[in-house]
């Protein structure tokens, strides 16, 4: 099977650079080894805030939400997303200076998406949060969507134009020979004169086929959901110096995280979960809010993540070949950012550029000369 | 100090092999959630609240025989303990009093029993309708019976409740027997092979007769069930040669039971398909080992063999489980084996002639129409299921992903061999390419402060 362009991994990037390419009119294939959205784009808290972001990814994160706002419409597709104010609690006057520290850098770049909030405010906000929070910083264009369900828009969206998702079928071996990368899976064969690795936890064994070594590694963060409560809190709530991620949802269930990582099984394509870091995880939710002492946990899981050094991702132009992309690493933040990397990814495929400053994503960035 | 050995479940498998390990000196200890032994089959049976337990039958007396024998042995017993979690590294998490505990041991043996096999037809999840062993179970423990009620399906629990209210004296509106005729016909040259079995043969055709001079209505051959009533249930609507309706505000429905597979699929055992049965089951050889070696699985819960099997099982899995922590050589196993080894073998053909003849008609495993719900827990019904489908969730999780179906409180236990069926009939793919969903721990709803309370220092066997 041939196509122009050859995307690696059928998460919330590749799906969304196989949207972007499709609709510009290249022949597009998805090769994804297990289903579409199967790992971290499809088991994340669904977050999609520009609230707390490295600075490096801010253009890129603020692009992003600007098409968030809009993507139902764009792919004429349901993402789930809703806007909600993210909050970040401060617990202390620690947390105060470290968030007026950061605003301070902001309003210097010129960025006013964010504002901090003192304690009435955010009890205004948080009528259930406990009284000893002092205060906290809020951004009110963020919100979450559905991670399955907006992954598989894109899927959904590129394939009108399109695409062609394979699923099932692992790369066992990558090679380029002449102007051509050839892609083997166990019973196939893909031809393609551009390869993209949006591989996720797998990409840095993606990247070594093309010729790319990167420090990637991976972990397996952990969440949890509750049994339906009735509706107590609208914002999606985070802390500054705590592990808390915490919103609830339409249905009233509540999702809880907070970066708790289990045990990551990358060779059985599996995750296992630490049931110690939940249970400080759930001491952390009922210390933020007393009224959830009582609520049922309902599933608990964890999802395959990849993580580069300085959590930031790679999005990039291969460095030892050519006509080979990559865009993966998200470290934890990457579903935020699915619409706008697909549309750089095609961008770079299609013209060699993109309008955004790379730099600091580039894959070759741990590469250095040692004495 | 560790265990030797943590059971999980206190049925018949769980009770033999626990006899048999404590008897060999054995570091034993058995987790159940019920506040007496005996598993689902024996529940109450030391402790009967029926002032005449006999009516229930001879099977279930004997069982506080084995419950005698497991509570004067060595074994440990915690009775009211909720397992939550299994982990493949040898802890086990469960809540006892409210108190989130742990135990390590090196061995783990799931006895986790066996569950009805859902059957959605159109208002099945209707206030009124229950399963048969609901029924069974409000009886054993509560001595609570429903009177007038319809018992719909087939399949030997279904009989033998409907024999035991008949001899209590309860009034039953009708047996809707749904056992397609044919299976008269295709189960009968596994006749022979069964007769092997006879006592169990006779004492089963001793209850149909039981049940036919009765003079209860029953309805031989029936299909396209549907409860009637909005808000609850008033009745069962139902083709037997013409429509027939039959009106109750119970009505009780059962066709087989399936392996409980919820612990081991959490704990990411490898399972197989099994068509004649048309479930799911883990995966165990001879011995009841699963696909992790120090993990073993016995009783119902490994595939239906019914509880006189079940102890034959558990005993087996107890002497391998010997064998493993080298306290018999393999020769001792084998030799100690070899009697219960030999009952299984004889039981076998009337195993397969039971599932033949009382195999679930596919009408019945499937939802037949668009509104019928599949998931209860999240009210998801085949129309919601059908659409995410043709969206491209073509996996069972990656349609869970979609739909929500099978994310409720009970963790898919009521749907998931539903949406591993018809996935497998819209792809045209046997049930084992399609799969079912991945599972994980909390086994049961944990409050939040539960969880809080855990900590990761195992519990001594000591204490």
């Amino acid at each position: 099977m041939n196509a122009d362009v050859l995307i690696i991994g059928g998460g919330i990037q590749g799906c969304s650079t196989a949207y972007h390419l499709a609709r510009s009119g290249a022949s597009v294939i998805v090769l994804e080894k297990d289903y579409i959205a199967r790992h971290a784009s499809g088991v994340n808290a669904g977050g999609v805030r520009l609230l707390g972001r490295d600075l490096a990814e801010m253009p890129l994160s603020k692009a992003s939400m600007e098409m968030w706002q809009l993507l139902d419409d764009i792919l004429e597709e349901d993402t789930g997303f809703r806007q909600k104010s993210v909050i970040n609690i401060a617990v202390d006057e620690v947390d105060i200076a470290t968030l007026k520290a950061r605003d301070k850098k902001m309003q210097a770049l010129g960025h006013s998406h964010e504002r901090m909030i003192d304690q009435a405010e955010l009890r205004e906000i948080l009528p259930h949060v406990h009284a000893s929070c002092v205060g906290g910083a809020v951004s009110d264009m963020d919100g979450y969507a559905l991670p399955y369900q907006a992954t598989n828009a894109f899927r959904r969206a590129a394939r009108r134009f399109g695409a062609r998702f394979i699923e099932g079928q692992a790369l066992n071996h990558l090679r380029q020979i002449g102007p051509v990368w050839i892609a083997r899976t166990q019973d196939k064969t893909y031809e393609a004169s551009t390869v993209v690795n949006c591989a996720g936890a797998w990409a840095d064994q993606v990247a070594m086929q093309i010729g790319d070594n990167v420090p990637l590694s991976h972990a397996a963060p952990m969440l949890m959901i509750t049994a339906r409560l009735p509706h107590f809190t609208g914002p999606v709530v985070g802390a500054v110096s705590r592990q808390l991620s915490f919103k609830q949802f339409e249905n009233g269930t509540v999702l809880i995280g907070g970066g708790a990582k289990g045990f990551a099984d990358r060779a059985n394509n599996t995750t296992r979960l630490d049931y110690a870091k939940l249970a400080r995880a759930a001491k952390t939710a009922i210390e933020f809010f007393p009224i959830m002492r009582s609520a049922s946990i309902n599933r608990m899981w964890a999802g395959l993540e990849a993580y580069m050094p300085d959590n930031l991702p790679v999005i990039s132009p291969a460095a030892n070949a050519d006509n080979a992309f990559h865009a993966f690493g998200f470290s934890a933040h990457g579903f935020q950012m699915g619409p706008i990397v697909g549309k750089v990814m095609a961008d770079l495929v299609l013209t060699g550029k993109s309008d955004f400053d790379l730099s600091a994503f580039r894959i070759d960035r741990y590469d250095r000369k040692t004495l | 100090m560790t265990y030797d050995c943590v059971i999980v479940g206190a049925g018949p498998a769980g009770m033999s092999a626990a006899i048999e390990l404590a008897n060999a000196g054995a570091r034993v200890l058995v987790l159940d959630r019920a506040p007496r032994a005996g598993g689902q089959i024996f529940r109450s049976a030391a402790n009967s609240p029926l002032s005449d337990s006999g009516a229930l039958g001879t099977d279930y007396t004997a069982g506080s025989k084995l419950i005698e024998r497991f509570e004067a042995s060595n074994a440990e017993h915690l009775s009211e303990a909720d397992v939550w979690h299994v982990g493949e590294d040898g802890t086990v998490l469960y809540t006892q009093d409210g108190i989130p505990r742990t135990v390590q041991t090196r061995e783990i043996l799931l006895c986790p029993g066996a569950m009805e096999r859902p059957m959605p037809i159109p208002g099945w999840t209707l206030p009124g309708v229950m399963t048969a062993g609901a029924a069974q179970v409000m009886l054993k423990s509560d001595a609570m019976v429903a009177e007038r009620a319809i018992f719909a399906g087939s399949g030997p629990l279904l009989y033998l409740i409907v024999a035991q209210y008949l001899r209590l004296g309860v009034k039953v509106a009708a047996l809707v027997d749904t056992t397609p005729r044919r299976n008269y016909l295709t189960s009968l040259p596994k006749v022979p092979g069964a007769l092997r079995s006879w006592p169990m043969m006779f004492k089963g055709l001793g209850m149909m007769r039981e049940i036919a001079s009765s003079g209860i209505p029953v309805f031989k051959g029936a299909s396209n069930l549907r409860v009637l009533g909005q808000d609850m249930a008033t009745g069962l609507e139902f083709g037997c040669r013409e429509q027939q309706r039959v009106m109750s505000n119970h009505v009780f429905l059962h066709h087989g039971v399936i392996p409980h597979s919820n612990i081991s699929r959490s704990l990411g055992l490898s399972h197989i398909w099994n068509a004649a049965q048309h479930c799911w089951q883990v995966q165990t050889d001879a011995w009841g080992q699963s696909s992790v070696p120090h993990v073993s699985v016995a009783g119902d819960g490994a595939g239906i063999i019914g509880a006189d099997a079940a102890q034959s099982a558990g005993r087996l899995t107890a002497l391998n489980i010997l064998k493993r922590l080298g306290r018999l050589t393999p020769a001792e196993r084998d030799r100690k084996a070899s009697e219960d080894h030999a009952v299984l073998a004889k039981m076998a053909p009337f195993r397969a002639f039971i599932d033949q003849l009382y195999g679930p008609s596919k009408c019945l495993c499937l939802p037949q129409q668009a509104d019928t719900i599949v998931c209860r827990c999240e009210e998801r019904r085949l129309q919601d299921l059908k659409e995410g489908f043709e969206q491209g969730a073509r996996d069972p999780n990656a349609l869970k992903s979609l739909t929500r179906c099978g994310m409720g409180p009970c963790q898919g236990r009521q749907c998931g061999p539903i949406v591993s069926s018809l996935l497998a009939d819209w792809r045209q793919e046997p049930e084992a390419q399609v799969g079912y969903y991945r599972l994980r721990s909390p086994q049961r709803l944990l409050s939040l402060e539960e969880l809080s309370r855990f900590q990761s220092r195992p519990r001594g066997g000591a204490e």
